[in-house]
Protein backbone atom coordinates (compact mmCIF):
# COMPACT_ATOMS: atom_id res chain seq x y z
CA UNK A 1 0.00 0.00 0.00
CA UNK A 2 3.17 2.30 -0.08
CA UNK A 3 4.00 3.81 -3.06
CA UNK A 4 2.23 5.51 -5.50
CA UNK A 5 -0.89 3.82 -7.43
CA UNK A 6 -0.64 3.52 -11.91
CA UNK A 7 -3.80 4.91 -11.66
CA UNK A 8 -2.80 7.73 -9.64
CA UNK A 9 0.35 8.61 -11.29
CA UNK A 10 -1.83 8.60 -14.87
CA UNK A 11 -4.02 11.25 -13.08
CA UNK A 12 -1.31 13.18 -11.74
CA UNK A 13 0.32 13.60 -15.48
CA UNK A 14 -3.21 14.80 -16.83
CA UNK A 15 -3.36 17.25 -13.76
CA UNK A 16 0.04 18.67 -14.32
CA UNK A 17 -0.98 18.53 -18.97
CA UNK A 18 -3.88 20.84 -17.76
CA UNK A 19 -2.26 22.84 -15.11
CA UNK A 20 0.45 23.53 -17.50
CA UNK A 21 -1.99 24.48 -20.45
CA UNK A 22 -4.21 26.88 -18.78
CA UNK A 23 -0.90 28.60 -17.35
CA UNK A 24 0.04 28.99 -20.89
CA UNK A 25 -3.51 29.68 -22.26
CA UNK A 26 -3.55 32.66 -19.02
CA UNK A 27 -0.07 33.85 -19.87
CA UNK A 28 -1.42 34.39 -23.14
CA UNK A 29 -4.12 36.11 -22.49
CA UNK A 30 -6.60 33.40 -24.16
CA UNK A 31 -8.67 33.07 -20.52
CA UNK A 32 -11.75 31.85 -21.92
CA UNK A 33 -9.56 28.68 -23.66
CA UNK A 34 -8.03 28.85 -19.88
CA UNK A 35 -11.28 28.85 -17.96
CA UNK A 36 -12.34 26.06 -20.36
CA UNK A 37 -9.02 23.30 -19.34
CA UNK A 38 -9.00 24.60 -15.97
CA UNK A 39 -13.02 23.70 -15.54
CA UNK A 40 -11.24 19.88 -16.45
CA UNK A 41 -9.50 20.18 -13.34
CA UNK A 42 -12.37 21.52 -11.31
CA UNK A 43 -14.58 18.23 -12.34
CA UNK A 44 -11.68 15.83 -11.45
CA UNK A 45 -11.11 17.24 -7.86
CA UNK A 46 -14.24 18.57 -6.95
CA UNK A 47 -15.90 15.69 -5.24
CA UNK A 48 -12.88 15.07 -3.11
CA UNK A 49 -12.47 18.46 -2.44
CA UNK A 50 -15.98 18.67 -1.27
CA UNK A 51 -15.01 15.29 1.12
CA UNK A 52 -12.42 17.58 2.98
CA UNK A 53 -14.32 20.81 3.41
CA UNK A 54 -16.91 18.88 4.40
CA UNK A 55 -15.46 16.63 7.21
CA UNK A 56 -13.48 19.68 8.16
CA UNK A 57 -16.76 22.47 8.24
CA UNK A 58 -19.16 20.31 9.44
CA UNK A 59 -21.79 21.59 7.22
CA UNK A 60 -22.37 21.02 3.55
CA UNK A 61 -23.10 24.58 2.57
CA UNK A 62 -20.21 26.11 4.16
CA UNK A 63 -17.53 23.77 2.42
CA UNK A 64 -19.35 24.94 -0.85
CA UNK A 65 -18.34 27.51 -0.72
CA UNK A 66 -14.98 26.74 0.77
CA UNK A 67 -14.10 24.63 -2.20
CA UNK A 68 -15.39 27.27 -4.71
CA UNK A 69 -12.72 29.32 -3.07
CA UNK A 70 -9.90 27.44 -3.28
CA UNK A 71 -10.95 26.93 -6.78
CA UNK A 72 -11.10 30.41 -7.57
CA UNK A 73 -7.63 31.37 -5.60
CA UNK A 74 -6.02 28.30 -7.16
CA UNK A 75 -7.15 29.48 -10.57
CA UNK A 76 -5.66 33.57 -9.74
CA UNK A 77 -2.36 31.92 -8.34
CA UNK A 78 -1.79 29.11 -11.18
CA UNK A 79 1.44 31.37 -11.94
CA UNK A 80 3.17 30.48 -8.60
CA UNK A 81 2.14 26.41 -9.41
CA UNK A 82 5.42 24.06 -9.40
CA UNK A 83 5.15 21.28 -11.36
CA UNK A 84 7.23 19.10 -9.90
CA UNK A 85 4.42 19.09 -6.80
CA UNK A 86 1.17 17.25 -7.64
CA UNK A 87 -1.66 19.83 -8.54
CA UNK A 88 -3.76 17.55 -5.94
CA UNK A 89 -1.18 18.06 -3.19
CA UNK A 90 -0.91 22.07 -3.98
CA UNK A 91 -4.62 22.48 -4.46
CA UNK A 92 -5.28 20.71 -1.31
CA UNK A 93 -3.54 22.88 0.89
CA UNK A 94 -4.98 25.71 -0.20
CA UNK A 95 -8.14 24.24 0.80
CA UNK A 96 -7.55 23.41 3.63
CA UNK A 97 -5.47 26.49 5.09
CA UNK A 98 -9.55 27.67 3.05
CA UNK A 99 -11.16 25.68 5.98
CA UNK A 100 -8.88 26.46 8.92
CA UNK A 101 -9.49 29.91 8.41
CA UNK A 102 -13.49 29.82 8.49
CA UNK A 103 -13.17 27.47 11.17
CA UNK A 104 -10.98 30.31 13.01
CA UNK A 105 -13.59 33.10 11.88
CA UNK A 106 -16.69 30.88 12.92
CA UNK A 107 -15.02 30.07 16.62
CA UNK A 108 -14.63 33.88 16.80
CA UNK A 109 -18.04 34.20 15.86
CA UNK A 110 -19.71 32.30 18.00
CA UNK A 111 -17.46 33.62 20.58
CA UNK A 112 -20.48 36.02 20.60
CA UNK A 113 -23.30 34.31 19.97
CA UNK A 114 -25.73 32.19 22.24
CA UNK A 115 -26.73 29.39 21.14
CA UNK A 116 -29.92 28.15 20.04
CA UNK A 117 -32.00 25.54 21.13
CA UNK A 118 -33.25 23.11 18.04
CA UNK A 119 -30.61 25.06 15.87
CA UNK A 120 -30.66 23.85 12.40
CA UNK A 121 -27.31 24.22 10.41
CA UNK A 122 -23.69 23.28 11.24
CA UNK A 123 -22.24 21.48 13.87
CA UNK A 124 -22.97 21.19 17.35
CA UNK A 125 -20.29 21.21 20.05
CA UNK A 126 -20.08 17.37 19.47
CA UNK A 127 -19.71 17.68 15.84
CA UNK A 128 -23.12 16.05 15.12
CA UNK A 129 -25.58 18.09 13.37
CA UNK A 130 -28.98 19.00 14.17
CA UNK A 131 -30.19 19.99 11.16
CA UNK A 132 -30.39 16.76 9.25
CA UNK A 133 -33.69 14.69 10.03
CA UNK A 134 -33.97 11.38 8.59
CA UNK A 135 -36.30 11.82 6.52
CA UNK A 136 -35.09 14.77 4.76
CA UNK A 137 -32.49 12.79 3.23
CA UNK A 138 -33.88 9.68 0.51
CA UNK A 139 -32.02 6.86 1.18
CA UNK A 140 -29.82 4.82 -0.72
CA UNK A 141 -31.16 2.67 -3.54
CA UNK A 142 -32.08 -0.46 -2.43
CA UNK A 143 -31.96 0.51 1.46
CA UNK A 144 -35.26 -0.02 3.74
CA UNK A 145 -35.94 3.11 5.54
CA UNK A 146 -34.92 1.05 8.77
CA UNK A 147 -31.48 0.60 7.14
CA UNK A 148 -31.12 3.69 6.35
CA UNK A 149 -32.21 4.78 9.43
CA UNK A 150 -29.11 2.83 11.53
CA UNK A 151 -26.75 3.69 9.12
CA UNK A 152 -27.51 7.61 9.44
CA UNK A 153 -27.00 6.83 13.04
CA UNK A 154 -23.59 4.75 12.60
CA UNK A 155 -22.53 7.37 10.78
CA UNK A 156 -23.50 10.77 13.22
CA UNK A 157 -21.65 8.59 15.81
CA UNK A 158 -18.64 8.22 14.03
CA UNK A 159 -19.13 11.82 12.58
CA UNK A 160 -19.37 12.60 16.24
CA UNK A 161 -16.22 10.52 17.67
CA UNK A 162 -14.27 12.20 14.64
CA UNK A 163 -15.48 15.55 15.61
CA UNK A 164 -13.90 15.09 18.77
CA UNK A 165 -10.27 14.49 18.20
CA UNK A 166 -7.78 17.00 18.42
CA UNK A 167 -7.65 19.41 14.76
CA UNK A 168 -4.55 17.43 14.10
CA UNK A 169 -5.43 13.96 14.56
CA UNK A 170 -8.84 14.55 12.41
CA UNK A 171 -7.10 16.56 9.85
CA UNK A 172 -4.22 13.33 9.37
CA UNK A 173 -7.20 11.04 9.91
CA UNK A 174 -9.25 12.16 7.22
CA UNK A 175 -6.60 12.64 4.75
CA UNK A 176 -5.16 9.29 5.17
CA UNK A 177 -8.26 7.36 5.84
CA UNK A 178 -11.22 8.99 3.97
CA UNK A 179 -8.98 10.64 1.44
CA UNK A 180 -6.46 7.44 1.18
CA UNK A 181 -3.06 9.63 1.36
CA UNK A 182 0.10 8.59 2.33
CA UNK A 183 1.90 9.58 5.48
CA UNK A 184 4.28 11.42 2.60
CA UNK A 185 1.13 12.93 1.19
CA UNK A 186 -0.26 13.85 4.72
CA UNK A 187 2.77 15.69 5.46
CA UNK A 188 3.13 17.47 2.09
CA UNK A 189 -0.46 18.79 2.88
CA UNK A 190 -0.53 19.49 6.18
CA UNK A 191 2.92 20.82 6.63
CA UNK A 192 4.13 17.93 9.78
CA UNK A 193 6.87 15.80 10.09
CA UNK A 194 6.12 12.26 8.38
CA UNK A 195 7.12 10.42 11.50
CA UNK A 196 4.44 13.23 13.57
CA UNK A 197 1.81 12.36 10.81
CA UNK A 198 1.85 8.43 12.08
CA UNK A 199 1.88 9.25 15.45
CA UNK A 200 -0.62 11.12 15.19
CA UNK A 201 -2.59 8.85 13.20
CA UNK A 202 -2.13 6.15 15.77
CA UNK A 203 -3.37 8.24 18.24
CA UNK A 204 -6.47 9.27 16.07
CA UNK A 205 -7.16 5.31 15.80
CA UNK A 206 -6.80 4.49 19.19
CA UNK A 207 -9.01 7.05 20.14
CA UNK A 208 -11.48 6.62 17.66
CA UNK A 209 -11.47 2.90 18.82
CA UNK A 210 -12.12 3.80 22.22
CA UNK A 211 -14.94 6.11 21.63
CA UNK A 212 -16.69 3.87 19.42
CA UNK A 213 -16.07 0.29 20.89
CA UNK A 214 -19.79 -0.67 20.99
CA UNK A 215 -19.46 -0.10 17.22
CA UNK A 216 -18.05 -2.38 14.59
CA UNK A 217 -18.62 -1.11 11.59
CA UNK A 218 -17.63 -3.43 9.21
CA UNK A 219 -16.20 -3.09 5.94
CA UNK A 220 -16.85 -5.87 3.06
CA UNK A 221 -14.24 -8.03 2.52
CA UNK A 222 -13.67 -6.84 -0.89
CA UNK A 223 -13.45 -3.86 0.28
CA UNK A 224 -10.05 -4.29 1.91
CA UNK A 225 -8.22 -4.98 -1.06
CA UNK A 226 -8.33 -1.31 -1.77
CA UNK A 227 -8.05 -0.50 1.52
CA UNK A 228 -6.94 2.94 2.02
CA UNK A 229 -6.39 3.86 -1.68
CA UNK A 230 -9.57 5.77 -2.60
CA UNK A 231 -10.16 7.07 -5.88
CA UNK A 232 -12.99 9.42 -6.48
CA UNK B 1 8.30 -3.66 21.37
CA UNK B 2 10.17 -6.85 20.99
CA UNK B 3 8.88 -10.25 19.70
CA UNK B 4 10.25 -11.58 23.30
CA UNK B 5 8.21 -8.90 24.91
CA UNK B 6 5.15 -9.95 22.71
CA UNK B 7 4.98 -13.51 23.10
CA UNK B 8 5.95 -13.07 27.02
CA UNK B 9 2.85 -10.99 27.07
CA UNK B 10 0.10 -12.83 24.84
CA UNK B 11 -2.22 -11.79 22.03
CA UNK B 12 -1.83 -9.29 20.53
CA UNK B 13 -4.15 -5.88 21.96
CA UNK B 14 -6.17 -3.34 19.95
CA UNK B 15 -2.61 -0.93 20.30
CA UNK B 16 -0.58 -3.22 18.95
CA UNK B 17 -3.10 -3.75 15.89
CA UNK B 18 -3.55 0.10 15.44
CA UNK B 19 0.91 0.28 15.09
CA UNK B 20 0.66 -2.26 13.30
CA UNK B 21 -1.85 -0.40 10.52
CA UNK B 22 0.00 2.56 10.97
CA UNK B 23 3.06 0.95 10.21
CA UNK B 24 1.93 -1.18 7.71
CA UNK B 25 1.24 1.64 5.02
CA UNK B 26 5.19 3.04 5.44
CA UNK B 27 6.30 0.07 4.85
CA UNK B 28 4.57 -2.66 2.61
CA UNK B 29 4.19 -6.12 3.75
CA UNK B 30 4.92 -5.36 7.58
CA UNK B 31 4.01 -8.20 9.43
CA UNK B 32 4.21 -9.57 12.42
CA UNK B 33 5.72 -12.88 14.20
CA UNK B 34 3.05 -13.25 16.70
CA UNK B 35 0.50 -12.49 13.81
CA UNK B 36 1.63 -15.08 11.84
CA UNK B 37 1.77 -17.67 14.42
CA UNK B 38 -1.88 -16.96 16.13
CA UNK B 39 -4.57 -17.24 14.25
CA UNK B 40 -7.18 -15.63 16.78
CA UNK B 41 -4.78 -12.48 16.66
CA UNK B 42 -5.20 -12.67 12.90
CA UNK B 43 -8.74 -13.14 13.24
CA UNK B 44 -8.68 -10.22 15.20
CA UNK B 45 -6.71 -7.87 13.21
CA UNK B 46 -8.48 -8.86 10.58
CA UNK B 47 -11.60 -7.30 12.03
CA UNK B 48 -10.02 -4.31 12.63
CA UNK B 49 -8.95 -3.75 9.51
CA UNK B 50 -12.83 -4.16 8.59
CA UNK B 51 -13.71 -1.68 11.23
CA UNK B 52 -10.90 0.94 10.80
CA UNK B 53 -12.13 0.07 6.59
CA UNK B 54 -15.59 0.78 7.54
CA UNK B 55 -15.26 4.27 9.56
CA UNK B 56 -13.77 5.51 6.15
CA UNK B 57 -16.22 4.17 4.08
CA UNK B 58 -18.96 5.40 6.41
CA UNK B 59 -17.36 9.44 6.35
CA UNK B 60 -17.46 8.97 2.41
CA UNK B 61 -20.79 8.17 2.43
CA UNK B 62 -21.88 10.17 4.66
CA UNK B 63 -19.94 13.80 2.31
CA UNK B 64 -21.14 12.03 -0.57
CA UNK B 65 -24.81 12.22 0.77
CA UNK B 66 -24.17 15.70 1.60
CA UNK B 67 -23.10 16.44 -1.96
CA UNK B 68 -25.26 14.41 -4.66
CA UNK B 69 -24.20 14.86 -8.73
CA UNK B 70 -26.44 17.72 -8.88
CA UNK B 71 -25.11 19.75 -6.35
CA UNK B 72 -21.15 19.32 -7.55
CA UNK B 73 -22.82 20.23 -11.10
CA UNK B 74 -24.26 23.58 -9.31
CA UNK B 75 -21.09 24.09 -7.98
CA UNK B 76 -18.91 23.88 -10.77
CA UNK B 77 -21.28 26.55 -12.82
CA UNK B 78 -20.98 28.62 -10.05
CA UNK B 79 -17.27 27.99 -10.24
CA UNK B 80 -17.21 29.02 -13.74
CA UNK B 81 -19.30 32.11 -13.08
CA UNK B 82 -17.03 33.43 -10.71
CA UNK B 83 -14.39 32.65 -13.02
CA UNK B 84 -15.72 34.81 -15.72
CA UNK B 85 -16.63 37.85 -13.74
CA UNK B 86 -13.05 37.74 -12.28
CA UNK B 87 -11.88 38.74 -15.40
CA UNK B 88 -14.52 40.62 -16.46
CA UNK B 89 -13.31 44.69 -16.08
CA UNK B 90 -15.95 46.35 -13.57
CA UNK B 91 -19.14 47.96 -15.45
CA UNK B 92 -19.11 51.57 -14.94
CA UNK B 93 -22.50 52.55 -14.21
CA UNK B 94 -23.94 56.26 -15.99
CA UNK B 95 -25.00 58.64 -14.02
CA UNK B 96 -28.66 59.40 -14.16
CA UNK B 97 -29.92 61.62 -16.59
CA UNK B 98 -33.14 62.76 -14.54
CA UNK B 99 -30.85 63.91 -11.46
CA UNK B 100 -28.78 65.83 -13.72
CA UNK B 101 -31.60 67.62 -15.34
CA UNK B 102 -32.92 68.76 -11.59
CA UNK B 103 -29.34 70.03 -11.13
CA UNK B 104 -28.53 72.24 -14.14
CA UNK B 105 -31.90 72.96 -16.19
CA UNK B 106 -31.88 76.39 -18.25
CA UNK B 107 -35.50 76.86 -18.30
CA UNK B 108 -37.49 79.73 -17.56
CA UNK B 109 -38.52 78.98 -13.97
CA UNK B 110 -35.31 78.78 -12.82
CA UNK B 111 -34.17 82.07 -14.30
CA UNK B 112 -37.25 83.60 -12.84
CA UNK B 113 -36.82 82.19 -9.45
CA UNK B 114 -33.14 83.68 -9.50
CA UNK B 115 -34.14 86.80 -10.25
CA UNK B 116 -37.14 87.16 -7.62
CA UNK B 117 -34.59 85.85 -5.36
CA UNK B 118 -32.60 88.50 -6.29
CA UNK B 119 -35.23 91.37 -6.03
CA UNK B 120 -36.58 89.83 -2.53
CA UNK B 121 -32.60 90.57 -0.76
CA UNK B 122 -32.40 93.68 -2.54
CA UNK B 123 -35.31 95.27 -1.38
CA UNK B 124 -34.87 93.42 2.17
CA UNK B 125 -31.58 95.04 2.27
CA UNK B 126 -33.27 98.46 1.21
CA UNK B 127 -36.31 98.42 3.61
CA UNK B 128 -33.88 97.70 6.41
CA UNK B 129 -31.80 100.81 5.99
CA UNK B 130 -34.71 103.02 5.89
CA UNK B 131 -36.59 101.16 8.91
CA UNK B 132 -35.17 101.60 11.99
CA UNK B 133 -35.56 97.87 13.14
CA UNK B 134 -33.55 97.69 15.35
CA UNK B 135 -34.49 100.42 17.60
CA UNK B 136 -38.18 99.48 17.63
CA UNK B 137 -37.58 95.69 18.30
CA UNK B 138 -34.82 96.64 20.99
CA UNK B 139 -36.22 95.98 24.97
CA UNK B 140 -35.46 98.48 27.45
CA UNK B 141 -34.00 97.01 30.24
CA UNK B 142 -35.92 96.52 33.35
CA UNK B 143 -34.92 98.17 36.60
CA UNK B 144 -33.49 95.84 39.13
CA UNK B 145 -36.48 94.98 41.15
CA UNK B 146 -36.24 92.73 43.75
CA UNK B 147 -38.22 90.08 44.36
CA UNK B 148 -40.35 88.82 47.68
CA UNK B 149 -37.74 85.74 48.20
CA UNK B 150 -34.97 88.16 47.28
CA UNK B 151 -35.47 90.64 49.91
CA UNK B 152 -34.29 90.10 53.50
CA UNK B 153 -35.92 89.42 56.89
CA UNK B 154 -35.01 93.42 57.82
CA UNK B 155 -36.03 95.04 54.31
CA UNK B 156 -39.13 93.09 55.02
CA UNK B 157 -39.92 94.56 58.45
CA UNK B 158 -38.71 97.85 56.92
CA UNK B 159 -41.72 97.92 54.39
CA UNK B 160 -43.95 96.41 56.73
CA UNK B 161 -43.53 99.87 59.10
CA UNK B 162 -43.95 102.13 56.20
CA UNK B 163 -47.40 100.81 55.82
CA UNK B 164 -49.03 103.23 57.93
CA UNK B 165 -52.45 101.26 59.56
CA UNK B 166 -54.25 104.70 58.53
CA UNK B 167 -53.55 104.06 54.85
CA UNK B 168 -55.13 100.36 55.26
CA UNK B 169 -57.94 101.73 56.68
CA UNK B 170 -59.80 104.35 54.39
CA UNK B 171 -62.68 103.83 53.63
CA UNK B 172 -64.84 103.79 50.47
CA UNK B 173 -65.48 107.55 49.98
CA UNK B 174 -61.97 108.18 50.55
CA UNK B 175 -61.27 106.04 47.88
CA UNK B 176 -63.93 107.10 45.43
CA UNK B 177 -62.69 110.55 46.11
CA UNK B 178 -59.42 110.40 44.93
CA UNK B 179 -60.07 108.13 42.10
CA UNK B 180 -62.35 111.42 40.84
CA UNK B 181 -59.91 113.89 41.93
CA UNK B 182 -57.96 115.36 38.91
CA UNK B 183 -54.50 114.02 37.68
CA UNK B 184 -51.37 114.75 39.39
CA UNK B 185 -49.80 114.71 36.43
CA UNK B 186 -49.43 118.19 34.68
CA UNK B 187 -48.99 116.80 30.99
CA UNK B 188 -52.05 115.01 30.96
CA UNK B 189 -54.15 117.91 32.18
CA UNK B 190 -55.33 119.60 29.08
CA UNK B 191 -56.72 116.37 27.89
CA UNK B 192 -58.09 115.78 31.69
CA UNK B 193 -60.07 119.12 30.75
CA UNK B 194 -61.81 118.23 27.36
CA UNK B 195 -62.96 114.69 28.92
CA UNK B 196 -65.81 114.39 30.48
CA UNK B 197 -65.98 113.02 33.84
CA UNK B 198 -68.26 111.14 36.09
CA UNK B 199 -67.54 113.23 38.74
CA UNK B 200 -69.08 116.10 37.23
CA UNK B 201 -71.82 114.05 36.36
CA UNK B 202 -72.66 113.22 40.23
CA UNK B 203 -71.95 116.79 41.16
CA UNK B 204 -74.76 117.88 38.69
CA UNK B 205 -77.25 115.40 39.47
CA UNK B 206 -76.29 116.38 43.49
CA UNK B 207 -76.83 119.79 42.97
CA UNK B 208 -80.47 119.06 40.89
Amino acid sequence: MSGTSPALIAAREADAAAASAVKALQASGRLDDARERYSELVARHQRRASRIAYHYLRDAAEADEAVQDAFIKAYQHLASFREELPFDVWFTRILINGCLDRIKARTRRERWLLPMSGQSGPATADGTTTERDVTERVPAGGQSPEQALLGRERRQQIAAALAKLPERQRSVFVLSHVEGRTSREVSALTGLNESTVRVHLFRAIRKLRGMLANDRVAAAPGELKGRRRVTS
Amino acid sequence: MSLLERLGRGHLTDRDFANLWVASESAAGTSDPHLDACAACRARYDAFERWIVGVGNELRAEADEAFPADRLSAQQAQIARRLETLERPARVIAFPKAARAVISGNSHVRRWVTAAAAAGLIAGVGLGQIVPLRTAIQVKPRAATSTPAQLTAHETQQIAQQLTPEATLRNDEDVLSEAFARPRISTLSALDDMTPHARDTVLNHRGK
